[in-house]
């Protein structure tokens, strides 16, 4: 398998390249359509949606990406990388961009500033044992669902944070700040049965 | 910065009290991104006008030194 890409513009790809090193998984950090060529499914990080947005527009790999995407190239979004996979995005600034591949619309900041943020434990589709950690930090929720979308993971209060198609795979929290390697490794398998 | 591990850079007066703020903001933001790139790096540091001359510490007046103030 060609190495995992993690977008690399902004926010905490770094912690991605930490969290695949961890399961054995080689990954590459994507800034340019060459480096975007050369990876099997992508890695979008934490960080703030739009400033990944902008400078994805800037260095002209906005529509590069969301034709991969929309063509079945695999893709995971941390937190803003939710919001870039969303096909909708609520209280976003003007104009907002995203890659889309998710048929979902996600809030920005659902949960508040920064103040806000929290950690939870969390029952997770195909994850079984011990719970999902999860790190939410000025979070997004996804809204809507689509009817090729299926939820993977709600808050007790039945709020939706996790979603995936065929291809694609959203979080409104990080897994990659707690050690949490389970659900990279299922990404990691998205990828296997897509290549 | 970047290559030591930062997660960002923040840069002020350096980008507002420069020959040409909109040129150096671009490029400090491109270097940013691109900081493992010796090619963008070079590219970008070029042509950039004028970088923000400082101000020499015994030029200020006891009043405005940070350090003796403290905010």
């Amino acid at each position: 398998m060609l190495p995992l890409g993690i977008l690399a513009l902004q926010g905490d790809f770094r912690e991605h390249g930490y969290t695949l090193d961890a399961i054995g998984v080689e990954s590459r950090q994507v800034r340019t359509i060459s480096d975007l060529e050369s990876v099997a499914g992508l890695i979008i990080p934490g960080g703030e949606s739009t400033v990944i947005a902008k400078l994805a527009r800037a260095y002209d790999l906005l529509e590069p990406i969301r034709e991969k995407i929309a063509n079945g190239f695999p893709a995971f979004g941390t937190c803003a990388g939710l919001i870039l996979l969303a096909d909708e995005i609520l209280d976003g600034i003007e104009g907002q961009e995203s890659f889309g591949g998710l048929d979902v619309s996600v809030r920005r900041n659902a949960f508040g500033n920064q103040l806000d943020s929290f950690e939870a434990e969390l029952d997770f589709v195909g994850i079984p044992g011990e719970p999902v950690k999860a790190a939410f930090i000025r979070a997004p929720i996804v809204e809507r669902v689509g009817s090729d979308v299926e939820v993977l993971s709600a808050l007790p209060d039945g709020r939706i944070v996790a979603v995936q198609n065929e291809h694609v795979l959203g979080l409104s929290f990080h897994p990659e700040v707690t050690g949490e390697t389970r659900i990279h490794q299922h990404f990691v398998s998205m990828v296997k049965r897509s290549n | 910065m970047m290559q030591m591990g930062a997660d960002g850079v923040f840069v002020g007066s350096g980008i507002f009290k420069s020959g040409n703020p909109a040129e150096r903001a671009k490029a400090i933001v491109k270097a940013t991104t691109f900081y493992n790139d010796p090619d963008v790096l070079a590219q970008v540091s070029r042509g950039l006008g004028e970088a923000m001359v400082g101000i020499n510490v015994t030029d200020l007046p006891a009043p405005h030194r940070l350090a003796e103030r403290g905010w």
